[in-house]
């Protein structure tokens, strides 16, 4: 599965459907339990070498198509489900590992959908992304 | 003292700790720096703008760790919010325009740390106020309390209460009305006022604190919490130079001498313990030497508030190395100052046990038959259990059974009516339900 030689792959959890919405119901005690048991789920992976980055995006989206970049659309754009609220990278054995990973994260029961993705070993230019330090 | 201890920076690449309830204090604290710059007629929005707030530190804490100072992170995002949400409302007309613009130069010259806290001690303050103004009936105050003071959902409250989600939330909006409606300032009130407006936060606070005491069938861990969080306001006001009086040290004392006795109120089973059955060295020390100290700080001037008297009799059972050494004398002159300040029957009651433990049940059964307005008592089942009991120690074993069935009658909570159960086991042996084999 993996094309990395040494059977380690580098993948990226993709956090969707985050909005403020999931999360208004709980109280300020349930709120900050999930905050904590979140923290434990990356602070865990970061201490046993898994993740190498993770950070939360902010709301505000610009998008930039068309030949030279001459569209321009600000947003948020209305389908929350669909916007991506975060981000972590892992460094794995395979999409095996990773799906179990992205299964034990507390933010799935409040709606959250968990895309995972496989980085490839290297960038189009020919530079090895594990050159990526861990920053989080 | 929560906003404190999560202000202090983490050590490096260590991830920062909320201290427990951060989100729900913080929470209370937001509510009085957002209603000082969005004023009491917009309590809805400052809860909203808080609510806002809380949930942007949510998605960006769980996702990027939480910051060195959280506190002053949420405070930036709050008020950037509330300055958001007036603008939006577009009420650039004369006042909130003015409003905008005093918001700007707060949140543009970073305040003195120690004027920034001073500031907060006031806000939380000034909020107690309007939660214990006159103009509110006491039961609202408490709900309203807990609501923006102490950060609780209404989900929470209803669950303490063992009422519904919509009927708190019905409560709720119409205290906000009526707020807005008498038009309650939030200032700290000042000379002669203070005294009266103090008195009505005290009493707030010690209904908080009592319906978290009471042995009700509402969740008990968060029954525990409302009598944390009324200490905590508790501690808020003796902290204060406006609610630094003896009569709040007093009740504050009251408190903790009453919590530190949590630990051993319960059975392994949930079933209440009296005084008399439980294990003492289950009771908080700490608690107990804070209680004390109180006290002593209360006891300085000429006032003497049935906050005194009750903290005095709670410290009179937590000296005592057993039940059989409790100074019952001494308790019996509390009761009796207590009843000339405060004549009530459930005062009369106590004070009747008080007699019955230096004079004998008959004594007792003596002082309950002369209580004014008894009748007062017919439905509370307190008033049948003392009687069965004093029965039961005078050998009338059927009066007892009998005085026992009529206390169980009338308890509505569960493990009241459990200890009722096995006292009229004890009394009556005959009549025990024999499924029900944990007595």
């Amino acid at each position: 599965m993996s094309t990395s030689p040494d059977s380690s792959a580098a993948y990226l959890l993709i956090f969707r459907n985050t909005g403020a919405e999931n999360y208004r119901h709980l109280s300020a005690q349930q709120q900050q339990e999930l905050v904590g048991r979140w923290n434990a789920w990356f602070e865990d992976l970061l201490a046993r070498g898994k993740a190498t980055i993770g950070q939360p995006l902010e709301d505000a989206t610009r998008i930039v198509a068309g030949p030279g970049g001459s569209r321009v659309v600000d947003g948020p754009f209305p389908e929350a489900k669909e916007a991506v609220g975060g981000f972590v990278t892992l460094q794995v054995s395979g999409l095996a590992e990773a799906t179990a990973i992205a299964q034990r994260h507390p933010g799935l029961e409040f709606g959250m959908l968990i895309e995972v993705r496989e980085m490839t070993p290297h960038c189009h230019l020919g530079v090895n992304t594990r050159t990526v330090t861990a920053t989080a | 003292m929560s906003a404190d201890a999560s202000s202090s920076p983490s050590p490096p690449n260590q991830p920062a700790q909320l201290v427990e309830h951060f989100f729900r204090h913080e929470k209370g604290r937001l509510h009085g720096a957002l209603v000082r710059l969005l004023g009491v007629h917009n309590l809805s929005l400052a809860e909203d703008v808080a609510q806002e707030a809380m949930l942007r530190a949510l998605r960006t804490w769980s996702m990027g760790g939480v910051p060195a100072n959280p506190s002053a992170w949420i405070t930036q995002v709050a008020m950037n919010l509330a300055r958001d949400a007036l603008r939006h409302r577009k009420m650039a007309s004369g006042k909130e325009g003015a409003i905008i613009t005093h918001h700007e130069q707060m949140t543009a010259t970073p305040a003195v740390a120690w004027e920034a806290a001073q500031e907060i001690r006031d806000d939380a303050l000034r909020l107690m106020f309007v939660c214990a103004h006159p103009a509110i009936a006491p039961d609202a105050q408490v709900i309203l309390a807990l609501k923006i003071l102490c950060g609780f959902s209404t989900g929470e409250i209803a669950r303490a209460f063992l009422a519904t989600e919509s009927a708190i939330e019905k409560q709720l909006t119409r205290t906000k009305q009526r707020i807005a409606e008498s038009g309650i300032g939030f200032e700290l009130p000042e000379g002669e006022n203070l005294a009266p407006r103090l008195d009505g936060v005290l009493a707030v606070i010690y209904l908080l604190f009592n319906e978290g005491y009471k042995a009700s069938s509402g969740d008990r861990l968060l029954r525990e919490e409302l009598c944390q969080e009324a200490i905590r306001l508790g501690g808020l006001l003796v902290a204060h130079p406006a609610g630094r009086s003896p009569r709040c040290h007093a009740l504050l004392a009251l408190m903790l001498l009453t919590s530190a006795r949590f630990p051993a109120r319960l059975d392994d089973q949930g079933g209440l313990l009296r005084l008399d059955d439980q294990d003492r060295t289950k009771w908080d020390r700490q608690l107990i030497a804070q209680g004390l100290g109180h006290l002593g700080q209360a006891a300085q001037g000429h006032d003497l508030s049935e906050y005194h008297l009750q903290a005095g009799i709670a410290a009179l059972h937590c000296l005592a190395s057993d039940y059989a050494s409790t100074d019952w004398e001494k308790i019996l002159l509390h009761y009796d100052e207590l009843l000339k300040l405060k004549p009530s029957p459930i005062v009369a009651l106590n004070r009747a046990v008080a007699i019955a433990h230096l004079h004998g049940p008959q004594a007792g059964l003596d002082t309950i038959a002369t209580i004014p307005q008894r009748e007062k008592l017919d439905q509370h089942y307190l008033l049948h259990a003392v009687t069965g009991e004093l029965h039961w120690r005078l050998k009338n074993h059927q009066a007892a059974a009998w005085h026992f069935r009529r206390a169980l009658a009338l308890a509505q909570v569960g493990p009241e009516q459990v200890y009722l159960s096995r006292l009229i086991e004890r009394a009556d042996p005959a009549s025990a339900n024999p499924t029900r084999s944990f007595g």
